[in-house]
Order: structure tokens, then C-alpha cells, then sequence
């Protein structure tokens, strides 16, 4: 596995003095060849910005940026093998599909023949052979998309920047494209960068997700590492449901700690790096929905009152009141003939071993 | 279409305006064509296709029969069109650099650069000619630098040329090119530009693949709005250029004042309509050949 992506050191600041906002701060980021690699963040935490950088439409203020081993910090956009995807796909409306395609193509100096020869794999790669003549205007926005991928791709760069390429896209549309990009990269291999602020999309799509918040990497890492052991609250809270819980600590034993459950039964559960929180203090704990299960109502480890039901299809999420007020959410899977448990009903929850984690705040 | 059969209606108002202000006045010039001029200027009611001969053509003096091209009226002809397209042209290549200027500032000042570009039209067409007079007269503002820094030794002539009228008119006329291309401009895409440059093409290619086709229709209202009034241009031509370098504008006001020949200048006047028609739809015929030829 090769470094496709070196980022070093890289900070940008817009606007000048007392002015002055900080979009990125520092960031350290190395992107694999041929990887699926996701920027996942909240409106306006810089991931647009970190991409343009890349691109090269933008300068940052500080440190580097390095495509297969080359420093390219002060290259402009066309002397970078990478390519964009824009979130406004921007095709030219001048040019049928098949000029928008060669476009790059074209500028690279290729003779005809091996432009139309691309142009047709293009076309069939997403499947729009038929239309090869009409206008961006002529077609629907799911075309659109996938016009915009197969221009951004034809001139195989070694890199493809997409930004929030499927956010205009209905959420039908948006599943099959899902897929359809997947599809696309297995069968390049070219590395494809992915912005979006949608976190079910990061988890199903990527290899790597960074997640962003303030113009900071928060955390970096394979979907099921940022699902099951997120760093802190923000990660947390940002990716997938979670429950938090303020517990009162018992003991602390190697990376271990004992928490006082509400009800009065004790857990344990696991601290993060170089954390040691006194005995007797309140920390902040968290669960999955899914990893606690309902149980007899004097069984398990906590007991609950139902406050009420939702219906999911798949599942249903019951929203519970823990025995010292505080709020639980608990997911459970639908299963023929199970019943659904009537507000003001009581129950037991049994955690998963393992599924509490102590985070810092 | 519910109620389309009335809606017609609405447009009437308009429709009176332009047919007393517009055709009315086209009428009567174009009936005072046929008719013979008046001893003290006016029309006699008369049918005569001597004006419209007279356009083109002149007979000798002595000999009536020996007929030749009117050379100083088809001098007059190539003149205006060909002053008007060098304006349109200068203007274009000036109005172009200035629109993008003002349409890539912040939006905010961008008002501020319209406001600007606008000024001049405040102050009277007349004064404003003169104002360049005064620049470049032979003992003006211009030959007097010239002549002080050193670089020349006697003053240029520059007053009473085609350059004088051509300076002139670009001068007036800029601000109809850069206002539509400024429109053009205004509502393109942007990112279109990135996307270029992202697609490996260099500024030129940028320039004639992304930008230049976004603003063609900018850039088509832009030359329609400088050449048509620079063809009938009047005061430019009367003031900078003098005698010698007439155009068809100046042509036309000689025959209702001294020359006292009404027919000719209203065939003249017809013959200008043509020729601005003309020029026009071989403009658009050319210019939209290709969006028309893709849609077909
Ligand atoms: N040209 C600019 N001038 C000033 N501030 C800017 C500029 N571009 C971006 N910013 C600011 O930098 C921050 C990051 O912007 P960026 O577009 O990278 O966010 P984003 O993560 O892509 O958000 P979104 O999900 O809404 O697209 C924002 O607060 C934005 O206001
Ligand atoms: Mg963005």
C-alpha cells in the first residue's frame, strides 16, 4: 500500500488580521492508493476547503500537500493528476455529453481517436451510450451525476475529489449512486477523496473516514473503529445514536472502570488512553442503543420505564426513563408477534459486555 | 390557456406608442423618398425615383446622360460601416477585460464599478465630445504632454481624422458593451471556470472553451447596442471628425439642412434601416449558427 496523499502541517486562514478565520488547523492526513477514503463533518467544519486544496484551487497558509511522493503545494489545478467531481457537477451546458466528457481529454493534447475511444467506454461505464448527443440540460440530475463522475474520470487521474457529489440527489437515487460509485472505483482502482456530512453514507461507503469538526481531524480510521470506539463526545454523538450517561465511578483498575449504574448495580467499563478518573467522580459513559437488551423487569442491569415507541420497520426504538430520571434510548430489532411494550410499562436492560465506554468530554 | 383569447389586449397600449412614434415617422420618410425635393427644402408631391437613383449614383453636369457611381456617397457608406465595426470591435476587446474586472470583485463593490461606468452617460453627448476635442486638439491636453516630455517635436494631428471619430465613438459607446457582457457575466457559473482548469485546460483554452461560449449572448446584445447607434452616429463624427470624414449620419442631416434635398435624405435614411437590418440578422444568422445547427 503506497501513499497516494501526504498531507503535513496544512492550516488555512481567509481574511487578514482581527479578520481572520481559521478553516483548517494543522492537519497531518495520508491517503492509500486505490483507497475509498471519506472527509465526514458538520456544515462549515473546512471539508470543502481541505478538498479545494487539494485540488488545487486553493493555496493553504501553511504546510504541504504531496500527490504520489511529489510535492505539489504551489501547482495549480491543471498541472495535478486529480480531478473534481463538484457539488454543482458544473458541466459546461455548451457541449453535448460526449464534449463534456473529452473535455480533459482534449486539453491534454490526446489524438481523436483515442478521445472517442475513452469518451464510449465513459459513456457505457455510467451507462448513458444513448444520450451521447444531448445537452446537460437534455437530461435528469441523476444523469447529470453520473456525467459529471465519467468527465471527472476519463482522463484517469490518480486521484477523484468528490464533493457531496450526491446531496442534490433524492434518497432513491442517492442508494443506487451509492452503489454505482462503489462499483466505479473497484473497477478503476483510482483512489476516490469523499466529502459529505451525511454519516450513514460514510459508514456504507468508505475504507477510511476522518472525522472533521472546527478545521481539526478528530478522528481517523475504518468505519467499525469510529462506530464501536469513538474518541470523544463529538465523534459519538455525531456518528450514529448514542446514549450518555453520567455515572458515578467505584474503582479504577488498567484502562478499567467500575461505574455505579443507576439502581445501584455496578459495570464495567473501558477508559481511554491515559485517562484516570478519581473514585467517586462522575463520568461521562456511552452506549449504543442496539448494545443493551430488554430483559424481565427485576432482571438485568438497569430497570426502565417505558415512555414510548417508534417504529422503525426494521426496528423499533423505545425511549426509556432510567431509575435516576436520566434518558435511554434502546434499539430492538422487530421480530414477528413480539409485542411492542406499553408506555408506562417496566423493564430490565442487560448491556452487552463491553458495549460501556467512559469518554472524555 | 384559459383566457388567452384576451390577453392581447393588454399589449395595445403599447402597440399605439409604436405605431405613432415608430412607424408613423417610417412611413412618412419612407413616402418622402418617392417624392421630388422642394426648392426651399420640404417635398413637392410628385412621384420621382430620382432620390433613390441619387443614393448611388450622380450625373454629369453638363452631359445628363453620362451616368457614374456616386463615389462620395459610397465613400460615406463604407466609412460608417466600417467605423462602426472597428467600434464595436475596440469596444468589445475593452468592454471585456473591464466587465470581468467588475464581475469578479466582492459582491458589494461591484455596485460601486457599475455606478462608475455609468457616470459619463450624466453628463450631455455634446460637452462629452468636446471634452475629447479638448484632449486632442493640436494645441491640447495630449500634445502638450507630448510635446513637453520631449518625444515629439511638432504636434499630431489627430483632430479631423478617422482615429478622432473612432476614439470617439469607443469613448461613448463602451459602457453599451460592458453593461450586458457585465450581465452575462454576472450569472455565470463560476465553478464552470474551476472545472476547466481542473480538466487541464490552460488559461487560453479556459478563456475560448469555458468563458467565452457563457458570455456569447453578452457579448451578441453588447455589439448590437454599439454598432447600430455608431452607424447613425451624428455629433462624434460632426465634432471630431469635421467635414472630411463624414459619416452616413452627418450625410443624411446635410440633405434636410443645407443641401436641401428632403427625398435624398429620407431614401439615405431608408438605405441606413436596411443596412442595420441587414447587418443584423446576417449577425445573428452567423453568430447562433452553431446552437442552432446542435438543436436541428
Ligand atoms: N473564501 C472564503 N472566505 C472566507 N471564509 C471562507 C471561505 N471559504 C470557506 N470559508 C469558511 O471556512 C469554513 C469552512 O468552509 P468549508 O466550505 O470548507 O466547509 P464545509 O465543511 O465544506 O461545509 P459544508 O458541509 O456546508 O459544505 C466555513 O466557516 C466558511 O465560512
Ligand atoms: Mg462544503
Amino acid at each position: 500500500m503506497s501513499h497516494e496523499i501526504d498531507i503535513t502541517g496544512l492550516s488555512k486562514s481567509f481574511g487578514q488580521g482581527a479578520a481572520a478565520f481559521q478553516a483548517l488547523k494543522e492537519i497531518d492526513l495520508t491517503i492509500t492508493s486505490g483507497e475509498f477514503f471519506t472527509l465526514l463533518g458538520p456544515s462549515g467544519c473546512g471539508k470543502t476547503t481541505l478538498l479545494r486544496i487539494i485540488a488545487g484551487f486553493e493555496l493553504p497558509s501553511t504546510g504541504t500537500v504531496r500527490i504520489n511522493g511529489r510535492d505539489v503545494t504551489s501547482l495549480g489545478p491543471s498541472k495535478r493528476p486529480v480531478n473534481t467531481v463538484f457539488q454543482s457537477y458544473a458541466l459546461f451546458p455548451h457541449m453535448s455529453l460526449s464534449e463534456n466528457i473529452g473535455f480533459g481529454l482534449k486539453m491534454l493534447g490526446k489524438p481523436k481517436a483515442e478521445i472517442r475511444a475513452t469518451v464510449d467506454e465513459m459513456l457505457q461505464l455510467v451507462r448513458l451510450e444513448a444520450m451521447a448527443d444531448r445537452r446537460p440540460s437534455e437530461i435528469s440530475g441523476g444523469q447529470q451525476q453520473r456525467v459529471a463522475l465519467a468527465r471527472a474520470l476519463a482522463p484517469r487521474p490518480r486521484v477523484l475529489l468528490l464533493d457531496e457529489p450526491l446531496s442534490a440527489l433524492d434518497l432513491k437515487l442517492r442508494k443506487e449512486m451509492q452503489s454505482e460509485l462503489k462499483r466505479l472505483q473497484s473497477e478503476t482502482g483510482i483512489t476516490f477523496v469523499f466529502v459529505t456530512h451525511d454519516q450513514e453514507e460514510a459508514l456504507t461507503m468508505s475504507d477510511r473516514i476522518a472525522v472533521m469538526s472546527a478545521g481539526q481531524i478528530l478522528q481517523l480510521g475504518a468505519p467499525q473503529e469510529i462506530y464501536n470506539t469513538p474518541v470523544n463526545r463529538f465523534v459519538a454523538d455525531f456518528i450514529g445514536d448514542t446514549n450518555f450517561l453520567k455515572l458515578r465511578v467505584k474503582a479504577v483498575d488498567a484502562g478499567m472502570a467500575v461505574l455505579e449504574l443507576p439502581g445501584g448495580k455496578a459495570a464495567q467499563a473501558s477508559l481511554p488512553d491515559g485517562m484516570r478518573p478519581a473514585t467517586g467522580a462522575l463520568v461521562t459513559a456511552v452506549i449504543r442503543p442496539e448494545q443493551a437488551e430488554a430483559t424481565g423487569a427485576d432482571e438485568g442491569d438497569l430497570h426502565a420505564t417505558v415512555e414510548s415507541a417508534t417504529f422503525f420497520g426494521t426496528d423499533t426504538h423505545l425511549h426509556l426513563t432510567l431509575a435516576d430520571a436520566q434518558g435511554f434510548v434502546l434499539r430492538r430489532q422487530n421480530r414477528p408477534g413480539q409485542p411492542v411494550p406499553a408506555p408506562q410499562s417496566r423493564l430490565g436492560l442487560a448491556l452487552a459486555p463491553g458495549a460501556l465506554r467512559v469518554l472524555e468530554d | 390557456m384559459h383566457g388567452h383569447g384576451w390577453k392581447w389586449l393588454l399589449c395595445t397600449p403599447a402597440l399605439i406608442v409604436l405605431l405613432l412614434a415608430a412607424s408613423g415617422p417610417l412611413l412618412i420618410v419612407a413616402v418622402y423618398s418617392f417624392l421630388s425635393p422642394g426648392n426651399m427644402g420640404g417635398v413637392v408631391w410628385e412621384f420621382s425615383l430620382e432620390a433613390w437613383f441619387r443614393v448611388f449614383f450622380r450625373r454629369d453636369i453638363f452631359e445628363p446622360d453620362l451616368v457614374e457611381w456616386n463615389r462620395a456617397h459610397l465613400q460615406v457608406f463604407w466609412r460608417s460601416i466600417w467605423l462602426s465595426l472597428q467600434t464595436t470591435f475596440i469596444c468589445a476587446v475593452l468592454g471585456f477585460p473591464t466587465a470581468w474586472f467588475i464581475a469578479t470583485r466582492p459582491r458589494h463593490t461591484r455596485t460601486i464599478w457599475l455606478f462608475l461606468i455609468t457616470i459619463p452617460f450624466w453628463t450631455n453627448l455634446l460637452i462629452r465630445t468636446f471634452a475629447i476635442q479638448e484632449m486632442i486638439r493640436n494645441n491640447g491636453t495630449v500634445n502638450a504632454v507630448l510635446m513637453w516630455s520631449g518625444l515629439i517635436d511638432s504636434p499630431i494631428q489627430m483632430m479631423f481624422t478617422e482615429f478622432a471619430v473612432l476614439l470617439g465613438m469607443a469613448y461613448v459607446f463602451l459602457p453599451l458593451m460592458v453593461l450586458p457582457l457585465y450581465a452575462a457575466m454576472e450569472k455565470m457559473d463560476f465553478s464552470l471556470v474551476e472545472a476547466g482548469y481542473d480538466l487541464y485546460a490552460s488559461r487560453l483554452n479556459v478563456l475560448w472553451h469555458v468563458i467565452l461560449p457563457q458570455v456569447k449572448p453578452g457579448f451578441i446584445a453588447g455589439s448590437i447596442l454599439v454598432f447600430i447607434p455608431a452607424i447613425g452616429a451624428y455629433v462624434t463624427p460632426r465634432v471630431l471628425g469635421g467635414g472630411r470624414t463624414m459619416m452616413l449620419g452627418n450625410l443624411i442631416a446635410l440633405q434636410f439642412g443645407q443641401g436641401r434635398n428632403w427625398p435624398l435624405g429620407a431614401a439615405l435614411a431608408m438605405l441606413m434601416l436596411v443596412v442595420v437590418v441587414g447587418a443584423l440578422i446576417f449577425y445573428l444568422r452567423v453568430v447562433g449558427r452553431n446552437d442552432e445547427a446542435r438543436r436541428g
